[in-house]
């Protein structure tokens, strides 16, 4: 499973890391550290991935059974 | 609106249509009895996917529903906040920053402010905000019997606003005078009514910019000294720029605070399961603030104007067209929230509600606002568990931006 988060849409909301703090980050402007990145999820980590992309208020996360061609 | 703009579908001319939309007169911003907005606002949803309301002078397409209001915000470049409110479109309304800005502007003002009211930056005020509302409650308690809405959810976040000015908590005792006489004043479309309080306003905040210029703090830390030494494509941020700043945050901030403390305790005192739920459980409080937020909107709609014509989702719309974002509908939205009359402390994805709206003008102060809600809810039920709103009490909301006129509380002393 792959995590993207969409740069564009991301407006910092914060509620990602905030469900998922070992996943994601916040940097100093409180936006998600990781935004415009997609990446493998580690299994540990998928119910983490799922809450942020739950918890996003923009629609901002999208989870992807296969890295993006 | 006229006969000649607005066209009769059926031969009665009883339904008639703007633009293929069905026109509605619904007024919002008649005070009510409690809840009486959200009597009008889930009906009108309901009645088709956009309306047209014609009771404002340009009037407005509702945009009603969770997905459309959603996707409304993020449509930032084409529909802009030239018209913040749909409901007060008209060019008198006050200047405020960064809202009036958009586009590169708006970006390079927030991108200064963002760090101050960012989740780690509220997380630095929260010993301040909590040690004063003990003070506050504590302050209350005695007396067994208050105006909840005047006495204490006014009170705490013009504290909490001037803390954040790195002004003294206790220059809310006469400051609160000040922003409650010029925010009723332009809450009822008279701002000219209020011109003594808003210049004691914009003078203390004056003098509080100049402080800081002769004072400078850390600019990683304190915001008005962080305004007072940034540069926008090189140029310092112009003094009146400041105040508007701070008088924006003022006008953000408060009212808004109240409001929602209003409704969160007008539910918990009535629902004595959720609130002993909250005594007995702590843990139940960042959920249930998010859930209150869904529940109870208070700034049920925003406004915005259509720059470039083009259609959304079958809606035709102008340059010049006054759009509704209805935050409220969105967030009792049943296609997206099941069961939305109901209040459930741990419902799952209350957080993906729009109260704060959504896209680059997203609210500031969201997590400011969060830590007050929190800390109060948290506060207020180690003092004082068990409360009642007094037998026979008529409970009324205020229209266009929600807030309970009062409520009075009791408790046994």
């Amino acid at each position: 499973m792959h995590i993207a988060i969409d740069e564009a849409k991301c407006m910092g909301h914060g509620r990602c890391y905030g469900v998922a703090p070992t996943l994601l980050h916040d940097d100093e402007e409180g936006f998600v550290a990781e935004r415009g990145q997609c990446w493998k999820v580690p299994d540990e980590l998928l119910g983490e991935a799922q809450d942020a992309a739950d918890a996003c208020p923009e629609g901002a996360i999208e989870l992807l059974e296969q890295a993006p061609a | 609106m006229t006969e000649t703009q607005t066209e009769a579908t059926s031969a009665e001319g009883a339904e008639l249509t703007h633009r293929g939309c069905p026109v509605v007169h619904t007024d919002y911003t008649q005070e009510t009895e409690i809840f009486g907005h959200y009597a009008l606002l889930d009906p009108d949803r309901e009645k088709a996917r956009f309306l047209f309301n014609d009771t404002t002078d340009r009037g407005f397409f509702m945009l009603q529903r969770y997905d459309d209001v959603r996707e409304g915000f993020q449509q930032h470049v084409t529909w802009t906040t030239d018209v913040r409110s749909a409901l007060r479109p008209g060019s008198s309304n006050e200047r405020l920053l960064p809202q009036d800005l958009n586009g590169q502007e708006h970006v390079k003002l927030r991108r200064i402010l963002n760090q101050f009211f960012a989740p780690a930056a509220v997380r630095r005020m929260e010993q301040m905000a909590t040690e004063r509302c003990i003070e506050l409650i504590e302050e209350l308690k005695p007396e067994g019997s208050i105006d909840f809405v005047a006495e204490f959810a006014i009170r705490y976040p013009t504290d909490l606003f001037l803390a954040l000015l790195g002004l003294p908590v206790s220059d809310g005792d006469f400051f609160l005078e000040w922003s409650e006489d010029y925010f009723n004043a332009l809450l009822a479309g008279r701002p000219a009514e209020a011109t003594e309080s808003k210049k004691k306003i914009m003078d203390y905040f004056d003098q509080a910019v100049n402080d800081r210029r002769e004072n400078p703090l850390d600019p990683d830390l304190d915001m008005v000294t962080r305004l007072v030494t940034a540069r926008i494509d090189d140029q310092p941020i112009p003094q009146e720029d400041i105040t508007t700043i701070c008088l924006t945050l003022m006008l953000a901030g408060l009212d808004t605070t109240r409001s929602a403390l209003g409704y969160i305790f007008a539910h918990l005192a009535t629902h004595p399961e959720d609130r002993r739920a909250i005594t007995e459980d702590p843990s139940l409080v960042p959920n249930a603030v998010e859930e209150f937020l869904r529940t109870f909107p208070l700034v049920i709609q925003a406004g915005r104007e259509v720059q470039e014509p083009g259609e959304f989702h079958g809606l035709e719309l102008e340059k010049g067209d006054v759009v509704w974002l209805g935050v409220a509908q969105a967030n009792r939205d049943p296609r997206k929230f099941p069961e939305p009359d109901e209040v459930k402390l741990d419902r799952a994805g209350a957080n993906q509600h729009l109260a704060f709206g959504g896209g680059p003008h997203r609210c500031l102060g969201m997590h400011l606002a969060r830590l007050e809600l929190k800390v109060v809810m948290e506060e207020w039920h180690k003092r004082i568990p068990e409360y009642q709103i007094p037998d026979g009490t008529e409970l009324r909301e205020r229209g266009g931006q929600l807030t309970m006129t009062s409520l009075p509380l009791e408790w046994d002393v």
